[in-house]
């Protein structure tokens, strides 16, 4: 009978993800297709067509040019940093056993935007540093943000317990101390590095190309899998630690994994597109509310939804403004504070 | 045989358990009474090995505690914590489910609702686990803690209960001492720390009565619970009315002001 019942739950669950993919590729092809220079949707499916051998549809090069070279690469980017926020957010809520957590609130964010800010600035002085290419300002911030998660997670932790007071303020005064610290590099940078760091803090998914998407892939798909993999432990840690270990949860492998798992995911999109917030707080929320708090779909469907916002948010960003663009933060923030505050107000109710 | 040894267990250099040695059979319940700060919940704590022991050793089944994983150590014993505080919307359904954690994915068809209709909680399957009333979550919580070691496996099975009936009525609190006096047929050795001590007396078949850290009586119930050990345990007056065939053992503390009345004309 429970097999049954279990077996129906998690063929809704299926049905569910299989929508919100199916959403997330309405919306990918809808904003392929919308920007500074139209192109028709009917044009949309014939390059991509074209790509991967099928052509059925005529489109001029220049379509096909400004498809495959700006605005696909920009796009995968968005789905993987939003996904990845989005997942990141849900791992860190389940594993801290608190609604109102997200990357930034804890540090992690300020973690890498420090690190890949030092990079930028004194990672000229280090040839050594050269020689990782492309993926060394993703591993820095990923250290960055590793460093600040466990000092957080230590600072509010004692006896393996989490005090969640302790952890927002340990977030609050390690995110005012990555700040200042960003501030003092930036007060040492050359001319050079200070435009670097420009570009960079200024840097939306706008600046992805197929080098940047082709390292965001491979440093924020892994760990998301990883993490998806950990949705009954998580499930096992929404009771409590000690619980979860009552039950056969090694808790500790577990925090390492997720912890490790997210430095690396926030770390890499911080580098690679600036810090975007909210969307890791708001995207776990809206999928709960909808569909209940299993993880197996919470983590997996926070991905998606996640993707879907970032890049409705991106198409946002380049044709509120259009030619011009606005920095995607800008987007996430106006939609994320209001939220923000309505779920402080509502937090009593969503909690009994 | 849940055999634990010479515990000691120190914070600070103040002992909070002192030199304890316990041993649970499977069949058997024992329940650990003892006054506020006994150290009751600290020996339930390492018994169950979520603090590890720095002095003197427990074993489960004849193999020491500290050889088991996390995973294994909850095929042999599960644990059912005093509150439990959910922070995410799950169904009641979706807790006891997590019961079958450590299983893998080869459990019994029909196992969860085989234990949720004997703890009564079927009914409340598909309601939010927060919505619930404190007895009907601690019902559910001892579902989920059921389902984890409910069926019968080729060794001795262990359920630790931290005063499993503190928010439930009066039949409540029978209902589900029935069902762990049913359970202790699986097999199962159960372990509970209470406070009531007339359940203890009247559903207990080893009782454990523990002050300042140490044990100072175990055994059965008619030799350990008698008026004098239990006034020195609790530092009260108190009364015990030993039961007969087809009577209960009543167990009753002596109030310090002995005329109602009197108080209430004052």
């Amino acid at each position: 009978m429970i097999q049954t019942l279990t077996y129906r739950k998690n063929k809704t669950q299926n049905l569910i993800l299989g929508l919100l993919g199916s959403a997330l590729m309405v919306v990918v092809v809808i904003s392929l297709s919308l920007g500074a220079f139209h192109i028709p949707v009917y044009n949309v499916l014939g390059v991509l067509m074209d790509t991967i051998g099928l052509g059925i549809t005529d489109f001029s090069p220049q379509q096909s040019n400004v498809l495959l070279h700006i605005r696909l690469p920009r796009i995968v980017m968005a789905i993987l940093v939003g996904g990845g926020l989005g997942i990141t957010g849900a791992a860190l809520q389940g594993l801290f056993r608190n609604p109102l957590v997200e990357p930034g609130l804890i540090g992690v964010s300020s973690g890498g935007a420090l690190f890949a800010v030092i990079f930028i600035v004194f990672g000229s002085g280090f040839p050594v540093l050269s020689y990782f290419g492309g993926i060394g300002l993703p591993l820095f911030a990923f250290i960055g943000g590793l460093i600040n998660t466990s000092l957080v997670y230590k600072l509010s932790s004692s006896a393996g317990k989490t005090n969640i007071s302790l952890l927002i303020l340990a977030g609050v005064a390690l995110n005012a101390l990555s700040g200042a610290l960003i501030g003092l590099v930036i007060f040492y940078a050359d001319d050079a590095a200070l435009r670097n760091f420009t570009f960079w803090s200024l840097g939306d998914v706008g600046g992805a190309n197929w080098d940047k998407v082709g390292i965001a892939f491979l440093l924020i798909s892994g760990p998301a899998i990883l993490v998806t993999s950990q949705f009954k432990n998580l499930n096992a840690l929404s009771i409590g630690e000690n619980e979860a270990f009552h039950m056969g949860v090694d808790v500790q492998k577990v925090k390492y994994i997720l912890l490790f798992s997210s430095a690396l995911i926030v770390g890499t999109a911080v580098s690679l597109t600036g810090t975007i917030g909210f969307v890791g707080l708001i995207v776990p929320h809206l999928i709960r509310m909808m569909f209940g708090a299993d993880h197996r779909l919470v983590l997996a469907g926070s991905f998606l939804l996640g993707a879907c916002l970032l890049t409705i948010a991106d198409l946002l960003a380049r044709t509120i403004v259009m030619p011009s663009e606005m920095p995607i933060g800008i987007i996430t923030a106006i939609i994320g504070a209001p939220f923000f505050i309505w779920l402080i107000i509502n937090v009593k109710k969503i909690r009994s | 045989m849940l055999q634990a040894n010479d515990i000691h267990f120190c914070i600070r250099n103040m002992p909070i358990v002192d030199q304890a040695s316990v041993s649970l059979a499977p069949g058997e319940l024992t329940v650990i009474l003892g006054p506020n700060g006994a150290g009751k919940s600290t020996l339930f704590k390492i018994l169950s090995g979520e603090i590890p022991c720095k002095y003197g050793n427990v074993a489960y089944n004849g193999s020491p505690i500290t050889g088991f994983s996390p995973k294994n150590l909850a095929l042999v014993r599960a644990v059912m914590p005093q509150h439990s505080y959910l922070s995410f919307p799950f169904k009641a359904l979706e807790v006891v489910e997590l019961g079958l954690l450590s299983g893998g994915n080869s459990f019994r068809q029909d196992l969860v609702e085989e234990v949720m209709t004997e703890t009564h909680t079927w009914h409340l399957k598909d309601k939010l686990y927060g919505n619930l009333s404190g007895g009907e979550k601690q019902r559910v919580q001892l579902a989920r803690v059921l389902t984890q070691i409910w069926d019968k496996k080729p060794f001795p099975r262990y359920l630790l209960l931290d005063e499993p009936t503190s928010s439930m009525d009066i039949a409540l609190q029978h209902h589900v001492l029935k069902i762990i006096h049913k359970i202790k047929k699986r097999n199962i050795g159960v372990l509970a720390i209470l406070h009531d001590l007339n359940l203890a007396a009247n559903y207990a078949d080893k009782v454990i009565l523990l002050k300042k850290g140490r044990i100072l009586y175990q055994g059965a119930v008619k030799d350990v619970m008698t008026a004098t050990n239990l006034e020195k345990i609790f530092e009260h007056p108190i009364q015990v009315f030993s039961g007969s065939e087809d009577s209960p053992i009543i167990i009753q503390s002596i109030p310090f002001i002995q005329n109602h009345l009197e108080t209430k004309l004052a």
